[in-house]
Parts: C-alpha cells; structure tokens; sequence
C-alpha cells in the first residue's frame, strides 16, 4: 500500500474576487523510500500542494474536495489537535534557509532539541540532546557549532541545519519546499547529495517541489509536472524529462538551457497567466498552448494513458497529433 | 519640445496617485475619524477670530466679565462658565485650538523640513558627513525636550515662537533617521545611478530623484511631530512657563490648578484636557491612517482580508 | 568579553556627550541676558560671602578660566549654592534623586512588561474584541495629555473618593513616631501608587501598540511557520518563537522615549508633589534658583544617558545578531 495517497485534491482560496483554485482536482500517490518531485512555474500550485500536507494553509485557505490518505488516516478531515501531533513527527517540512526559516534570537540546537521534546515528552533532557548531536553528525555539522545562532551559519550550513530539523523526529515523509534555490551551485550539489544520503539511509519518502528541473531530476524518480493547479502529466523522470507529451512540459523543458541544445534554444514568449478563478471546465494551459483544438476552451482534457506510469493531462488525439510532427 | 510634452502626463501621474490614495485613506475608519476631529478643531480655530468681535467681554486674554468676580459654571450667557476672574471659559478654548494649531503646524513643519533635508544629505552623502549628522541627531534624541525648555524659560522670557522653534529643533532627528534609511535605499537604485551616468548633478539628483520619493514619508511624519509639539507646549503652558501673552489649552490648566479649582470646577478643568487629547488623537488617527497608504503591505493585507 | 568591549566603548560615548552637553549649558547660562554673577550667586548673601564664593566659581576670572574651574567643580561635586535652601545644591540633589528613581523604574518596567504582555495577546488575537478594547485603550493612552490625566487620577482617588493622600511621599506623623520600617515602607507605597497609576498608564499605551505591530511583523515570519510545521503548540510558537523577536524593537522604544518619559515624570511629580528631581527643577527654575536648575538639568541628563546604555546593553543581550 502507498504511504501516501492524495485523491482528488482541491484547495482554494478565498479572496476579494472569488475563490481562487489553486489546486485542482489532482491525485498522487507516494510509496514508502520513494521520492516524488513537482515541477511548475511559481503559481502552479505546488506550494499549496506541500502546505497542504503539513497541515499549515493560511487561514483564508481551505480544503475544497478530496482525500489525503497517509498510513491508513486521513489528514483532509484532521482537526488542530490531531494536526499538531502529527506535524514534524509523521510528516516533515525542509524549508528555504534563505527565507528565514531559522528563529534567529534562538540557538540552532535548541530549535532541534524543541522538535524532539515536543513529540517525545517522556525523553530526558540527555537523551535529547544526544539524539541532536546524532542529527548534527548525519547532516554533517561540526559538533562545536551547535551552540551557535543562525546567523553565525553559512548559507549551506544553515540549510543543514533546517534538514536536521526535518529529520529530528525520523518522519517517514519529508516535503521539501525549493530547498537549494538560493544557494549557489557547489553548496546545492552539496545538499542534493546529503538529501539522496539521508533518504536511502533512512528509508524515507520525499516530496521535493521546486521549479529547477535539473534539480528535481537529481533527486526525484518519479515527477508530476504541474500547471494552474492540475497536475498535467506524470511519470518516472526518463518518461518525463526524456519524451514529454504534454504542451505544457515540452515547453517547460524547452526553455531550459542545456550545452548540447543552446544552438536552437526556443525560449517560450511572455504568455497569459492561467485565470484561476473562474472555472471554465477547459484546459487552463489553452490560452498558451501552440498545438490547442476548439474543444480545449471548453471540455475538460482527461488523463491518457501513456504507460503504465507515464500520463498526460490532455486529449489524445492531440497528443498523438503533435507527435506525428 | 519634448519636455512640454512630458509635463502634463507627470502631473497626471501625481493626480491619479493622490485620489487613489484618497480613496484608500478615506474608507480606512481611522483616518475618516480622525479627519472629523481634526474638521471640529479646525471649525474651533477659525471661530477664534470672530468671537473676539462680540465685544470687548469676549477677549480670551483681558475680557473679563465685570459682573463675574469668581469662577462660574456653564451659563447661557457664558457656554462653559467663566474663570476666577470673570474671562469666558469658551471663547478661551477656541483660542487654545487656534494656538494648538499654530504650534503643532508650524513645529512639524520646521522640523520635518529640517529633519528631511538633515536626512536626505546624510544619507546620500554618506562618510564622514553621515556619521557626524547622525552623532547630532543622536544627542538630540535622548534630550528630554520639556527640561531643556524649562532650563531655557529660566534665562530668557520665551514667546510663543521661540517655544515653537525650541522644540521643532529638538524633534528633527527621528525624521531625519527614517528619511535617511529611505534615500539610502533609493540611493542604490538603478534610476539613480542611471542619472549619475547621464550626468545629472548631486543637487539635481536629490530634489529631482529622491525628495519626490521620500515626501510621502516626510509628510506622514509631519502628522506625529504634530502631536508630541501640540503635548509639550502645553505641558510647557501648564507648568506657566509658556508665552504669558497667549491663551492655550495648557495656560487654561495652569489657571485652574493653580486658582485651587481643580477640585470645584470640573467645566473647567475638563474641556482644556479633552480637547488636547482629542486633537493629538486625531492627528495621531490620521498619520496611522496614511501610514497603511503609504505602506503597500499593510493595504494588501487588509485587502485580503 | 564582547560585553566588556561594549561597555567600554559606550561609557567613553556618553562621557563625551555629557560633556558637550555641560560645556553648552556653560555658555547658555553666560549668554543670558543679565549679570551672570547674580545668576551663580545668591544675591542675598553677605558681600564676604559674595566674595568668598566668586572666588570660588572663578567668576572673576577670564571665559576659559571660568570655564575650566566650572569643569573642576563639576566633578569635585561642587555644583554651586542654592538660592532657596542655602546648601550646597549637591545635597539637595542626592536627597531628591532616590525619589525619582523609585518612580521612574518602577513605572517605566511595569508599563514595558504589561505593554508586551497584552500588545503579544492582542496581536495573536488581531480582529478580535480583545484585540480592538487594548489597541483603542492603548491609543486612548498614548494620546492623553499627561497633567490634565493626572489631575483627574487625583481628583478621583484622593479628593473624591480618598483612598490615596493628595500628594508626597511619606506621611509626616508617621516618621516622627518610631514605626516599624515595614509600616515606613508601606506608607510609601500609598502614597506612590496614584504617580505610578498615571505615568503607567502613560507608559502603557505606546509600549502596548508598538508591541502589537512588532508582533504582527513577526507571525508573518517563515520562522514562525517553521516552528507551527513542527507541531509546536500555539502557546510555545506565541511566547518563545514570536514574542522574544517582537520584544527587541520595544526594548529600542523604551530607550528612545526615554526622553519623553522624563517630561512626563516631572510633570507628574509636579502635580503629586513627589519630591523628585523633575518637581525640584520645575521648582529652582519657577524661582530663578539658578544653580539648582543647573544642577538639575545635569543630572536628568547623566540619568537619561546612563538608562540608554543599560537598554543598549540589554538589546545587546537580548539580540544575539548585535555585535558592535
């Protein structure tokens, strides 16, 4: 059975004009040790996704429709109580270091030990502080900084630090949220690595959402590309990334520079942002779509069936169209 | 040619910023009440200059009523009583809201000009002309303004103008500070530097580039030091050491409590308390209401909501 | 070590700002209109002492003469004769100081602990009934005209109800008659509650809204959503993540207003006739007691200064970011 099992999920929020759908209808699932990616420009939804998760939507925010399944409960239908024991113990969050994700007037091992205590009363106060030093050794933090402010970090070790504490509670799901985006190439290889590392060592499944697809191809098997809030084509990442069938994607992967193709480099024109607010029932990408039929506008596309992993959001014989091209 | 043609669309440009600020301001419950206040004080001040054309009774300062030798209550003749020599309580109040005005207006006006330009030449000096400014304003903000005024009243007989400047002089530095942060991050933008390159001089960069920028700002502070100036004049007043030849809310105190009233004459000695409070509540009101026009955050979040 | 640093470096910044400050009020007090000998000496006394004492301040002596002896004075403790009371000044002043310090303290901490205690609450309740009540009253507060405010606290709790005395610091009986130092103390606070009741209140207000916009700042932090992903109660999140970061700027508040709070202590020690520093000021000054006011002025100043370098010190302390 899948660790997590996300069906038919929407998630709206209210706003002056109408309800904004910033998810829509999307189903995923996650088994255990696997690792999950979610690509998509900013807007797509796929912050919403992982806020979701955890339990942590703004309050003008709510769940419209559908189920999250993990391990047997149901986290749609959780109330805060139930929410706050589950956060950080079952489910973990790797947030952007760059985003002041680190209390800075409190010290960094303290920020970890906090974690442990809350979700292991019982635990003395000794064993607490060895299971952080045992934290700090896996994501490889010298053992004398851990006294230290989040200011006294470097970027790279304050994104250590952030995993540790995700990891502080052994989750069995981990979302990590743009974690590399602000860090420079080396330090983000650096982290990618210490991710893969702990994953396979602790057998945990992650959700990585981040709109560098290089990055999420680095760690992810399996990708869910997202647009205005659907998931619009998923697969394991050489379906995705190698033969992409959905508009979409292809021209997501388009305006991705590579060496072998920056001769005929097509950087996709300033194109309309997707309305997500009133719901036409067609395709939300449309607007942008160069290879869109009449009936775009106004039916729903539906999921085809590419492999057995691979799936586009789409009309099939469009897809089958453009291929012929 | 070209520059005629620029002209008009800029000042669009200013008109169409104003409203939508206006529009903003106004449907902030604040500022709409704060701005009813501050209308009734304003009705007050001008009223000021008539009364005093009834008669020779009705003087704030000398027009005492010859049939009244003591403190009266609320009267028809006289609206809110009189004082313990006969002067007429109301039209001494309407006076106060005048004086209140002047000192208020014109202190934040000087040190919010002084405190802009301070500002402005600090932080877009920077150096040793920035460190040696802030050094001053910094010795300037820990000074308690009223003892300085009161050691200052000890040497010289101060009238009200001289107040009004002592304390505009003590109130720069707070808006120098924040009009300095505000050019040092305008300083760093790309128009700036863009013009350094075309060739643009210092002056013209600074009242061309950056004080239209940082006016709104100098503007909403002048509504704050409106309020501490309108404080300590009276206080000032109060303990009798403002201008003798002016009525204020605070000289109206002074009278009642050093006439032993304070505990007989509550017509007395409430209006000129209320009436301070109220007027540095408005102002306060209004610059709290600007502030979330001025402050994009603050307006979207309530837009949200 | 880094404190001592800091310490170091502060005090030989407010030395040097006393001392422009003394240095100014030299030449305010000579620039005056008026015979300055008759503004330093008590033209009462007896022309020996008149002599006596003109020798003394070197007032016979050229400007930068004068100016240097007026220094030596000043740090000898020799602040000159008090017209009114005929004593040193200096006397006068070590008399009065404790007085105002007990006020000024006393107010000014509970005001800051009770503003961020319910600026914290009424944030974390933003839009709530809670939230509108303390943020009007706070606004109320600090828009208040503080000696008509004060006035009204006495003539409510001393004249009309009388449950405090109208003014002072100790009842007189009470201190001739040998009572027990805990009726001494008690007695004290009586008469200290309707002062403190006032600038308390004073206090309160701005301490209160600049806590709950401080904290509004903060809740919007990522840290905040970090410490609610994992799984920390409200309480935890509101006490330990938020309302330590929203504190620092009202600790930089409270040394910023110092300097207000100063004008509304002696203003309040005026009314309740607290026999502190400020009253005596506004009382040397109202008697053209020259010396006295001088005497006072300079001390509410090295007050003021040394209170910004505590609060300088404790933000310091507080905000492990700050290294000077």
């Amino acid at each position: 059975m899948a660790l997590l099992k996300v069906e038919n999920l929407s998630v709206g929020y209210k706003s002056k004009k109408g309800m904004v759908n910033a998810v829509n209808n999307i189903s995923f699932s996650i088994e255990q040790g696997r690792s999950l990616g979610f690509v998509g420009e900013s807007g797509c939804g796929k912050t919403t996704i992982g806020m979701t998760l955890m339990g942590l939507l703004p309050e003008n925010a709510s769940i419209l429709k559908g189920d999250i399944i993990f391990n047997g409960n149901n986290l749609a239908s959780f109330n805060d109580e139930k929410w706050r024991a589950f956060r950080g113990k079952e489910i973990s969050m790797i947030f952007q270091a760059a985003m002041n994700a680190l209390n800075p007037v409190i010290r960094v091992d303290e920020q970890i030990a906090e974690v442990i205590q809350i979700h292991n009363p019982a635990m003395s106060k000794s064993d607490v502080s060895n299971q952080v030093k045992k934290i700090f050794s896996l994501v490889e933090i010298p053992e004398d900084r851990l006294r230290d402010f989040p200011h006294q970090y470097s970027g790279g070790m304050k994104q250590r630090a952030i995993i540790a504490m995700a990891l502080a509670c052994a989750p069995k799901l981990i979302i990590a949220d743009e974690p590399t985006t602000a860090l420079d190439v080396i330090v983000q290889d650096q982290i990618l690595k210490e991710i893969k590392k702990i994953q396979k060592a602790l057998n945990t499944s992650v959700i990585f959402i981040s709109h560098d697809i290089a990055v999420v191809a680095d760690v992810c098997k399996d990708i869910c590309v997202m647009y205005g809030g659907h998931i619009v084509e998923k697969g394991t990442r050489e379906e995705v990334f190698k033969s992409p069938r959905h508009p979409y994607t292809k021209t997501l992967l388009g305006s991705y520079l590579t060496l072998d193709s920056y001769e005929d480099i097509n950087v996709p024109e300033i194109r309309e942002a997707p309305d997500l607010i009133t719901m036409t029932g067609g395709c939300r990408f449309s607007a942008n779509c160069n290879c869109k039929s009449q009936k775009c506008q106004c039916q729903t596309p539906e999921w085809v069936n590419l492999s057995s992993t691979h799936q586009a959001l789409c009309f099939e014989e469009l897809l089958n169209k453009d291929k012929n091209d | 040619m070209k520059k005629i043609e620029k002209k008009p669309e800029h000042r669009n440009h200013y008109i169409e910023r104003f409203t939508k600020s206006w529009a903003i301001f106004i449907k902030n419950p604040m500022g709409k009440t704060g701005l009813i206040i501050l209308s009734a004080f304003m009705l007050m001040a001008i009223a000021s200059f008539f009364v005093p054309l009834l008669g020779p009774v009705y003087h704030p300062m000398t027009g005492a009523d010859p049939n009244i030798t003591y403190s009266t209550g609320p009267s028809l003749q006289h609206w809110l009583g009189t004082d313990f020599i006969g002067r007429d309580l109301f039209v001494q109040l309407l006076e106060g809201a005048k004086v209140a005005f002047i000192v208020g207006l014109s202190c934040a006006f000087i040190s919010v000009v002084l405190g802009t330009a301070i500002g402005m030449i600090s932080g877009y000096a920077g150096g040793i002309v920035d460190t040696i400014l802030m050094r001053i304003a910094d010795i300037f903000m820990v000074l308690p303004s009223l003892v300085i005024l009161l050691i200052l009243a000890s040497l010289w007989e101060l009238s009200i103008w001289v107040i009004i400047f002592i304390i505009a002089i003590m109130r720069w530095p707070s808006v120098s500070r924040i009009i300095r942060s505000q050019t040092l991050s305008l300083k760093s933008r790309p128009f700036i530097e863009a013009s350094r390159v075309a060739g643009a001089s210092n002056f013209r960069i600074i009242f061309k580039h950056i004080m239209p920028n940082v006016l709104p700002l100098a503007f909403l502070y002048m509504t704050f030091r409106v309020t501490s100036a309108i404080l300590v004049e009276a206080a000032l007043s109060f303990l009798g050491f403002g201008d003798p030849g002016q009525v204020s809310w605070g000289m109206m105190l002074q009278w009642v409590w050093s006439s032993g009233h304070m505990f007989q004459a509550p017509y007395w000695l409430l209006p000129p308390g209320i009436c301070i409070s109220l007027l540095t509540l408005s102002f306060y009101m209004l610059g709290r209401a600007m502030d979330e026009v001025l402050d994009p955050r603050l307006r979207k979040e309530e837009e949200e909501e | 070590m880094k404190t001592k640093k800091i310490i170091f470096n502060k005090l030989i910044e407010i030395t040097i700002l006393f001392f422009i400050i003394l240095t100014v009020l030299f030449f305010l007090f000579r620039a005056a209109p008026g015979d300055p000998v008759s503004r330093m000496v008590d033209p009462t006394l007896t022309p020996e002492d008149i002599q006596l004492l003109i020798a003394q301040m070197g007032l016979d002596e050229p400007a930068w003469k004068q100016y240097i002896i007026y220094i030596k004075n000043f740090f000898s403790g020799n602040l000159g004769h008090s017209f009114h009371y005929g004593e040193p000044v200096s006397n006068i002043i070590l008399d009065r100081m404790p007085c105002t310090i007990l006020l000024f303290t006393t107010s000014t901490l509970l005001a800051a602990f009770a503003g961020v205690f319910l600026g914290k609450i009424a944030a974390w309740k933003k839009g709530s009934a809670i939230d509108n009540v303390l943020s009007i009253g706070a606004l109320l507060c600090h828009t208040l005209f503080i000696p008509w405010f004060a006035l009204l606290v006495l003539w409510a709790f001393a004249y009309k109800l009388g449950w405090f005395p109208l003014g002072g610091i100790i009842s007189p009986e009470l201190w001739i008659n040998d009572t027990s130092f805990f009726i001494k103390m008690l007695d004290v606070l009586h008469h200290m509650f309707l002062p403190l009741l006032t600038l308390f209140f004073i206090h309160l207000g701005s301490y209160l809204l600049l806590m709950r916009s401080s904290m509004l700042g903060v809740l919007k932090e990522e840290y905040i959503i970090t410490a609610r992903a994992k799984g920390l109660s409200d309480k935890v999140i509101r006490n330990k993540h938020a309302a330590r970061n929203a504190a620092l700027p009202v600790i930089t508040s409270v040394g910023l207003s110092l300097a207000f709070s100063i004008n509304g202590g002696a203003l309040t020690e005026q009314i309740f006739t607290w026999p502190g520093i400020g009253r005596e000021l506004i009382f040397a000054v109202s008697n053209n007691d020259y010396p006295l006011a001088q005497a006072c002025f300079l001390l509410i100043t090295a007050v003021v200064l040394i209170a910004n370098l505590i609060v300088d010190l404790l933000y310091a302390y507080m905000d492990p970011r700050i290294s000077y």
